[in-house]
């Protein structure tokens, strides 16, 4: 895949896992991921969080400092009413996406 | 997106960064906790987190760019990199911030002035409904009513009214002192400060219980602001102290505000009523209006008019009258043309801003194109010129409010004196100043962006292929271009007019022929106390006495005794009659009648033509004997043989105390001498016909002693004052002794006359200079881009004069557009500005004048772009390529 489409998934799966699971911090948004996705997607931890900051910007999600259970400070993440919408439009994009490329291997 | 978020991310860089840095941390230590609790040993756990992580580094930038560097935190690189730009201009730069700097300096501090005289001089509350009972005659003329104690006392029961404030002024002597000093004073005070509704800056205003209905009133004062600082240096603890007035002591019982304006300079507050009354502002019932409350009034000051025919003028009709009225009547003429004047300026200053702008933009295509291309996003484009624009309008604007305080100091100091109360309020106004500021904000960010719009989405492959910035730019841009060129001109030629009629009739009162020599000559005001020097001889030998022992001193030349005759300004209106020629017109036939000594006509050195003035015994014994100026003698007696006849001016009676005559002063008199015409109805009237008596046939509670000195008067002012309280320990003057130049400058017309020239051949300058800067960028603009297209036109076979045209022809017309424009346009307002500032712009020579002048310099600013034109080598300019 290229560059920009990887880009844009990657926001699709933190939105979507923002909405399965509330708040959440980086960590556990890798984790998530990977253990929704049964192992097939793996994020590059580092590239996760330039990510999650300009999502932040765009206002689709916000943070806040908190303890984790193992009682260490770490920032959690949560979805905002934007984010929600454009998880929507990120969604039926794919959708698009995902039907546009198969119909184009199955072409014969 | 938030850009407020974005500002306090960039305010909390160092605090964003550890936070980022303690996020990623978070992360790893987590990793590494899993990584434990899955069995790892400590070291792999660890190495395993950071191979997963990635590069640290990299990825923090990666964050903080993601949170900052969006938009805001290279703003501060945007700022050096636009003051770079600016430097690397610095006419251009010079320019504009000049040209936003002067139309907000001009219009922030003429709109202040007129705020403050015009809009809102009185600080008294629900001020609206404050008007002044005044009274007009069928001639138009409008007087203010004048009222007596138990009037007032009437007049507190009109219906109309909510309540009265009464201004009844009066010279007092403060006395206890080594010399005396006036203080003018207002009387009868009542319910004044409570019509008013202004609280005092100290102790307690004035009230009705002071002056309690059948007893005597309260041996009580309120001092103005300013008195309180010029006699007690602003002492606060003033309050219950004694200030003796006429040797009696009142006791201090509060200060007013600063600007409070009730009495137009007035020192003290009394309230004590005095004889002779005065007049009365009004507060109307809410809902009751002026002519409700005129009709209301009409029988009852019909009915004083019949108790004291004096004090009103025949068949009056009553015509309140807004408090502002007069003010307005003054002022309003002088202080709105200027305004227009300003707003012209700040109209120039913004188009000039736009011009400047829109040219640099288009020059700067080509570069934009190439940022572009190398990776600039168009907003990040936009932004660097929103950046320069904003540094242009907030340098000039800053320099605006600099420029606006020194004005107005100006303004201030020129303000002619006595047109509006001396105290009012004048200072910058907030705002007038944040409108301005934001005008000029928006036009250079307007103007500053359409070329950044118009680069949007440039087509930079054209752009930079064809090397199009070196072609003649869009139609629609040169037209804005010419259409501002064109409204600037056209201001310009407007403002240059104005100033040129009104430095012409300010020239022309200068050089007025006054008649009489007004150097070393000073006026000294002598009032007299009420119920003093009560017979007419006491008060004969009292003046003379003033005036001999001034005279007594060795730097005086000599001093004389002039009631109401100081020049320009001098006489008053009478009619009179000539026994041999009866007219057929007693109502009109007037002159400017004076009384004066034998001194008056040689300490003014207005020459004697024919005749002789009187003696000094003449003079004392009040004979009936009168010398005539040059005008009336001519008008009435064409063939010179004036002297012999006799003349009656039958208004003259006595009403004492206050006004004494001589035996027979409303008879007639012989006329005994011709002297030269000097001035008598101002600078800018005809001089007209004028009588002069003996001072002692008719005298007020007061005279005036004109003093003719050997040096500049200035020093010899005290020793004046000390000399006459020689004679009586508690004679005061008038506030301060003047010099007959400045009785001059003091005239309205002067001081009108000297501010609207002054500042309209500022305006006019500036104006003149902001379009001809203009012009030359927008000429100099267009060439520099099209230098290319003239090497074509040369190469093939264009003559140099040929090119030249070519250049100079859109800006030819615009000037010339504007130049009619403004010709329309100052015709057209002759008519408005003449009826009100009473200066005509429509002299053909000032209009031939100013557009010669402003022919001249638009040719001055076609020179160097046209030179450009002419020094252009075709070889080169195709191979520039």
């Amino acid at each position: 895949m290229a560059k920009n489409d990887l880009q844009g998934t990657l926001d699709l799966l933190v939105l979507k896992t923002l909405a399965q699971m509330g708040e959440l911090h980086g960590y556990g948004i890798v984790l998530h991921i990977q253990r929704a996705s049964e192992e097939l997607l793996r994020v590059e931890e580092g590239s996760l969080y330039p990510a999650l900051h300009r999502m932040e910007q765009s206002g689709w999600i916000a943070s806040q400092w908190a303890h984790t259970v193992t009682n260490r400070k770490a920032k959690y993440y949560k979805l905002t009413p934007r984010g929600r919408h454009q998880l929507q439009r990120a969604e039926e994009s794919f959708d698009q996406l995902v039907k546009g490329v198969r119909t184009m291997l199955r072409y014969a | 997106m938030s850009i407020f978020r974005r500002m306090t991310n960039l305010l909390h860089r160092s605090r964003l960064d550890r936070d980022i840095h303690a996020e990623l941390q978070a992360h790893i230590e987590l990793r590494i906790e899993h990584n434990l609790a899955a069995g790892m040993s400590p070291e792999k756990a660890r190495r395993d987190a950071l191979v997963r992580f990635g590069n640290r580094t990299a990825t923090r930038e990666h964050v903080t760019s993601a949170d900052a560097a969006l938009l805001i935190s290279s703003i501060g690189s945007d700022i050096r990199y636009a003051i770079r730009q600016l430097v690397k201009n610095p006419g251009f730069a010079l320019a504009a911030i000049l040209s936003l700097a002067l139309g907000i300096g001009a219009t922030v501090s003429v709109f202040s002035v007129i705020y403050g005289v015009l809009l809102h001089p009185f600080p008294y509350a629900n001020v609206a409904r404050l008007a002044n009972l005044s009274l007009s005659d069928p001639r138009g003329n409008i007087f203010d009513a004048g009222f007596t104690g138990q009037q007032f006392r009437e007049l507190r029961n009109v219906h109309a009214f909510e309540g009265i404030a009464t201004w009844d002024s009066q010279h007092l002597t403060v006395t206890g002192h080594d010399v005396p000093e006036n203080a003018i004073a207002f009387f009868g005070i009542g319910e004044t400060f409570v019509t008013l509704g202004v609280p005092p800056l100290l102790g307690r205003n004035l009230g009705p219980s002071d002056s309690p209905e059948g007893q005597e009133p309260l041996p009580v004062v309120m001092l103005h602001y300013r008195f309180w600082q010029r006699h007690f240096h602003g002492d606060p603890a003033v309050i219950g102290k004694t200030l003796e007035l006429n040797h009696r002591p009142y006791t201090i019982v509060g200060v007013t505000r600063p600007h409070f304006t009730w009495g137009w300079g007035a020192d003290v507050y009394l309230p004590e009523e005095a004889a002779q009354g005065g007049g009365v502002v009004v507060r109307l019932r809410p809902g009751v209006s002026l002519a409700a409350a005129n009709a209301e009034l009409q029988p009852m000051l019909e009915r004083f008019a019949q108790e004291r025919p004096h004090s009103f003028p025949p068949k009056f009709k009553v015509d309140i009258r807004p408090l502002t009225f007069e003010t307005t009547r003054n002022m309003g003429g002088t202080l709105y043309l200027l305004f227009a004047a300003v707003a012209m300026l700040l109209m120039i200053g913004c188009s000039n801003v736009s011009i400047l702008l829109l040219a640099r933009g288009t020059a700067r295509r080509h570069e934009f194109a190439l940022r572009s291309a190398v990776g600039a996003s168009s907003l990040r484009i936009v932004r660097q010129l929103l950046t320069e624009s904003l540094l242009l309008a907030f340098t000039g604007t800053g320099l605006g409010i600099v420029m606006a305080y020194q004005l107005l100091q100006l303004l201030v100091a020129w303000m002619p004196s006595g047109m509006f109360p001396p105290d009012v309020a004048i200072r910058i106004n907030v705002p007038v100043l944040l409108f301005t500021a934001g005008l000029a904000l928006l036009s250079s960010v307007l103007f500053g962006l359409v070329p950044a719009l118009q680069m949007a989405k440039p087509d930079i492959g054209q752009v930079m292929q064809t090397s199009t910035s070196r072609t003649a730019g869009s139609v629609r841009g040169k037209r804005l271009h010419s259409g501002l060129v064109a409204a600037q001109i056209a201001l310009t030629l407007v403002l240059l007019t104005a100033a040129g009629a009104a430095v012409r009739g300010f020239l022309h009162l200068l050089n007025v022929p006054l008649g009489y020599d007004p150097r070393n000559v000073v006026s000294a005001g002598i009032p007299l106390q009420e119920n003093t020097y009560t017979t007419w001889e006491a008060r004969v030998n009292y003046f003379e006495q003033l005036r001999a022992s001034v005279s007594a001193l060795p730097d005086v030349v000599s001093a004389s005794i002039a009631h109401n005759a100081t020049p320009p300004h001098s006489g008053s209106e009478q009619r009179f009659e000539l026994r041999d020629k009866p007219s057929s017109s007693p109502e009109s036939q007037t002159a400017r009648v004076h009384f004066v000594d034998s001194g008056y006509f040689s300490t003014l050195q207005v020459p004697l033509l024919q005749g002789r003035t009187w003696s000094a015994g003449e003079v004392a014994h009040g004979a009936r004997l009168v010398v005539v100026n040059q005008t009336l003698a001519r008008r009435y007696y064409p063939n010179g043989d004036i002297a012999g006849h006799v003349i009656r001016v039958s208004a003259l009676q006595a009403s004492p105390p206050d006004w004494l005559t001589a035996p027979g002063a409303d008879d007639w008199m012989q006329v005994i001498g011709v002297v030269g015409d000097s001035l008598n109805d101002g600078l800018d009237h005809p001089v007209r016909p004028a009588i002069f008596a003996p001072y002692s046939t008719l005298l007020p509670r007061g005279t005036q002693i004109l003093i003719r000195t050997r040096v500049v008067p200035e020093p010899v002012l005290y020793s004046i004052r000390k000399q006459l309280a020689t004679v009586s320990p508690d004679q005061q003057t008038y506030g301060v002794i003047a010099d007959l130049e400045k009785w001059i400058r003091d005239e309205p017309e002067w001081a009108r006359g000297r501010l609207i020239s002054a500042l309209f051949a500022g305006f006019s300058v500036a104006a003149l200079f902001l379009s001809g800067v203009g012009l030359y960028s927008v000429l100099s603009y267009s060439v520099a881009q099209r230098t290319n297209e003239f090497g074509i036109r040369m190469a093939l076979g264009a003559t140099r004069r040929h090119v030249l045209r070519i250049a100079t022809a859109s800006a030819g017309v615009s000037v010339g557009i504007g130049i009619a424009i403004g010709l329309v346009l100052s015709l057209g307002m002759n008519h408005i500005v003449a009826s009100r500032v009473g200066i005509t712009t429509s002299h053909p020579l000032i209009v031939l004048g100013v557009s010669l002048l402003l022919l001249v310099v638009a040719g001055v600013a076609c020179l160097v772009p046209a030179r450009k034109v002419l020094s252009i080598d075709p070889i080169i300019a195709l191979r520039s390529e």
